[in-house]
């Protein structure tokens, strides 16, 4: 089962670039650029950090793809 | 030991390796040709000083232009031990191949000097390609 995130739609909606997510995060544009795109998983450490920083319940940020309706 | 005086060690490490290779490098062509040409360490330092000096102020322009967004983080070092768990296994049977071609074709030895300029080849593939890695 696939991870989805959306973690973009959140971003954009906040008006916050990726460089400055990067930057507030300490990862690279990047890995940002990859998790957006659903090609890689953060690290359970970060998923954490992206969570505090958009202040979002997890399940609004990560989903499993065949939950999605649910 | 904080993260700026490693930075300082293993930059100093790598012009010291940079300057020694050039240096052997004299020493060795000394040895062949009977003669030393100091003058050659005019090119070995120069060019370390000139490299030294435009990769750091490529970095500057790199950090001035990205702010203070990372150079690596986890996913890097995931990339990263992909790809050289990759190149082990290249290396381990490409290189066991290579041997068995050459003997099957009649090569019986080989000189030193070609196996120097076939793994500067090998390192400097695998560098570049760890780079490519590093951006992906």
């Amino acid at each position: 089962m696939k991870v989805i995130n959306h973690i973009k739609e959140i971003r954009q909606k906040r008006g916050i670039t990726q460089v400055k997510l990067a930057e507030d995060l300490q990862i690279t544009r990047q890995t940002v650029n990859a998790i957006e795109k659903n090609k890689y998983n953060p690290s359970l450490e970060l998923a954490l950090k992206l969570i505090k920083y958009f202040d979002v319940p997890i399940e609004e940020l990560f989903y499993l793809e065949d939950s999605k309706g649910e | 030991m904080n993260n700026r005086k490693i930075f300082y060690i293993v930059w100093a490490f790598l012009i010291g390796c940079i300057l020694f290779g050039g240096f052997l490098g004299i020493y060795t062509i000394g040895k062949a040709t009977g003669e030393y040409s100091y003058e050659l360490a005019i090119p070995v330092i120069g060019g370390t000083v000139i490299g030294s000096l435009f990769i750091m102020l490529f970095s500057r322009w790199k950090k001035k232009r990205n702010g203070n967004v990372p150079q690596i983080d986890e996913r890097t070092y995931i990339m990263l031990q992909r790809y050289f768990m990759i190149v082990l296994y290249v290396v381990l049977v490409g290189s066991g191949a290579a041997l068995i071609i050459l003997y099957s074709i009649g090569v019986r030895t080989i000189e030193t000097g070609i196996l120097i300029v076939c793994m500067m080849g090998l390192y400097m593939s695998i560098i570049f390609g760890a780079f490519v890695a590093k951006r992906l």
